[in-house]
């Protein structure tokens, strides 16, 4: 009798600490990741989601009301990012993950803004809270403010365009005091993101410094021979090459600078040049390209902003490489810990409830101070204590980056190559 | 701006002209389909790259390890799916392209994709022409590309394996009756064009990076410049290689790069419709049909 009783209270007691305490058995909470697994960005994206998931599992999950749940990651690859690839079969890509995985939210996103703005009306019907970190065309926040009810549930948390060509616009008047440049050869890849990114910089920079844009090339993805591009740029005596790209060919553009020794000097972005391995791969042949970093941290440690640092560090200890990809893993990681804090203030998983606490979010995060300005795009500027920030840092001749744009973090200035020479004396 | 397009325009149509020989050994002096060309293409940058920075090897022994697993891969692709089919046109480009896909698209599925996949260049540097840098890669493909054409001509005209070649093509029962034998020849042949891909693949590459999506280009670019050329012509492939060349880097300066991409495709278009046979082929019964 006395051994019942024991067992009783014994099994009593087993069901109160299970209710009790925090519930570890609930279902998790399912973070959809469909990307471009063949490009960079979509790659290391998807582990710097890992990383932070890792981190808020470590500390018992994500409370949702009275519960802890954890997070778990499913991947889909959109493949937009490969040439030849339709935008429908990225779409499709996209409503499968949601209808089949019944994700709760989904992060990173589409690659192309093409298939971003196309598959924000499946986000739209579907309700499902999205938290892009990849695609950037300026259009993404245009259809959120034409229709912000439809579009409640988008938000956009890398750089985008316009705040791009801030940083590209802002360096240009720098190269102009310093050198007198002012002749631009645009040099960009044929998607949305980049002809935007670098048609606006151009216009901006003829409006705000005086900039002339004496030619501009547009190369199909894929492509691989700069040298006539590079050649009309000398021929038009520019001063300035604009390149924009985000293929891995592009690369190349680089060693064909060099090559042939063209006197203009590049500024803007060439996506394989953004990571601490270029230097290697393209055999130290990269000094004095002026590259932008998306956002801090996107493989790019930043001395005067730790938070950046760290979380380059952490990745590059985590994974046993340095992170290549400078744009994509800093907002990516910093995503998950946005999506976290907004269901812990809902308290539901509603999504409704979490967009409407996703909006409010003010944390300080990788990428520096993250805010949404009515568009839902995460507010980007030239400090990171006071917003997100990106920056433009420039190779050495001896395999180092050197941060130059913005000033608040700026680590040195400008230099130019030997074979370029200033425009004024 | 003249002597940019001259230069370059040179460069660019030895570049065809090497991207091509294989083919053109293979399909237009053999007759013997090979639409896996441009995956043997890729196949030996990707071997040349894990085997230099995978396995360490230096580049130049692993460039060549890579010709002769090229080599040895179109033999194997001719002794189990060629041979099998041999004879039968449609069925052999239906194969031959069709292990051309599993090639390329395996690499893509495992991977093979982002800008570490790239090669060294053989030596470091520019050289000034009249205004114009050119860089030493570029310099090494002009010298290999015509040594290559050269030695090509000289081995199909005045060499016995290179007549046997010439001979399947012209008449299969014939050659056999003179003691050649027309399969073995043919997987030779199939070997030999595959090698040659790769020897294009280790000169060209270092100049980009290695992207599944070049291996079709490849093919193109190499089907344009027999088409066009002449199926069996070695000179013809030159001279075609000359023409689309130059057309492709006025095409460049001009318009820009993105019309450059469909000149190859214009120019079969127009040799089909104006001379089937090539600008110097040998197959005189398509100039009948028309």
């Amino acid at each position: 009798m006395k051994k019942l009783f024991l067992m009783t209270n014994l099994i009593i007691g087993l069901f109160a600490i299970l209710l009790l305490s925090p519930s570890y058995a609930a279902d998790p909470i399912l973070i959809g990741v469909p990307t471009a697994e063949t490009a960079l960005e979509g790659r290391e994206s998807i582990k710097a989601i890992e990383m932070a998931v890792e981190e808020i599992n470590a500390k018992g999950g994500v409370k949702v009301g009275a519960d802890k749940r954890l997070l778990k990651v499913t991947v889909s690859d959109l493949r937009d990012a490969s040439a030849g690839v339709p935008v429908s079969e990225a779409l499709l890509g996209l409503e499968k993950i949601i209808t089949e995985k019944k994700v709760h939210a989904i992060l990173v996103g589409p690659f192309r803004s093409e298939s971003l703005l196309a598959g924000m009306d499946i986000i739209a019907k579907y309700k499902v809270p999205l938290l892009e970190t990849i695609a950037m065309s300026p259009k993404f926040e245009e259809k959120i403010k034409e229709d912000p009810v439809k579009y409640k549930h988008c938000f956009r948390v890398c750089l985008n365009a316009p705040f791009l060509v801030n940083y590209l616009v802002e360096s240009l008047g720098v190269l102009k005091q310093e050198f007198g440049f002012n002749k631009l050869y645009v040099m960009s890849q044929d998607v949305l993101w980049a002809k935007a990114t670098s048609e606006g910089t151009a216009k901006v920079a003829a409006a705000k410094m005086g900039y002339e844009t004496v030619g501009s090339e547009t190369y199909p993805t894929g492509a691989s021979d700069f040298s006539a591009g590079l050649m009309k740029a000398k021929m038009k005596e520019a001063n300035v090459i604009l390149p924009m790209f985000d293929m891995p060919q592009s690369g190349i553009l680089l060693k064909q600078w060099k090559s042939q020794r063209i006197p203009t000097l590049l500024c803007g972005f060439i996506s394989p040049m953004a990571g601490p391995g270029a230097w290697k791969i393209f055999e130290g042949k990269i000094g004095g390209l002026l590259n932008a970093n998306f956002e801090l941290g996107s493989a790019i440690a930043v001395e005067k902003y730790p938070p950046a640092t760290k979380f380059y560090n952490d990745y590059a200890k985590k994974f046993g490489v340095p992170m290549e990809a400078g744009h994509g893993p800093a907002p990516s990681y910093d995503s998950v810990y946005i999506l976290a804090e907004a269901i812990e203030r809902a308290g539901s998983l509603d999504p409704d409830k979490i967009a409407d606490e996703i909006k409010k979010t003010d944390r300080q995060g990788v990428i520096g101070r993250i805010k949404f300005n009515d568009g839902h795009q995460v507010i980007y500027g030239a400090d990171p204590k006071e917003t997100a920030a990106g920056c433009v840092s420039q190779w050495t001749e001896d395999g180092k980056r050197v941060i130059v744009f913005p000033k608040s973090i700026a680590d040195g200035n400008i230099a130019l190559p030997e074979w370029i020479t200033p425009a004024k004396k | 701006m003249l002597e940019v397009a001259l230069i370059y325009g040179f460069i660019n149509s030895v570049i065809l002209a090497l991207t091509a020989l294989g083919f053109s050994l293979t399909f237009g002096i053999s007759g013997v389909s090979n639409f896996a060309y441009g995956a043997m293409y890729i196949f030996a940058g990707y071997a040349s790259w894990l085997l230099l920075n995978k396995l360490a090897i230096p580049f130049f022994l692993a460039a060549s390890i890579a010709v002769f697993l090229t080599a040895l891969l179109g033999a194997a692709m001719y002794r189990f799916v060629l041979l099998r089919v041999r004879g039968l046109v449609i069925s052999e480009v239906i194969a031959t392209f069709g292990v051309g896909l599993i090639i390329l698209e395996l690499f893509r599925y495992l991977g093979f994709s982002g800008f570490e996949y790239t090669l060294p260049v053989f030596s470091d540097g520019s050289l000034l022409i009249g205004n114009t840098y050119v860089d030493y890669q570029r310099i090494w493909i002009v010298g290999v590309g015509l040594f290559l054409a050269v030695g090509l001509y000289l081995f199909i005209h005045h060499t016995k394996l290179g007549l046997a070649f010439r001979g399947i093509a012209q008449d299969e029962h014939t050659a056999l009756s003179l003691g050649i034998n027309s399969d073995r020849i043919a997987g030779i042949s199939v070997a030999f064009g595959s090698g040659l891909a790769a020897v294009a693949a280790i000169l060209i590459l270092p100049r980009g990076t290695i992207s599944v999506n070049d291996g079709y280009d490849v093919l193109i670019n190499a089907m344009a410049v027999c088409i066009i050329g002449g199926l069996g012509s070695s000179v013809g492939v030159v001279l075609a290689s000359f023409l689309i060349g130059y057309a492709q880097i006025t095409t460049d300066i001009l318009s820009g790069p993105h019309w450059k991409m469909i000149i190859s495709l214009i120019a079969i278009l127009l040799i089909l419709v104006v001379k089937p046979s090539g600008l110097l082929g040998k197959q005189k019964e398509l100039e009948e049909r028309i």
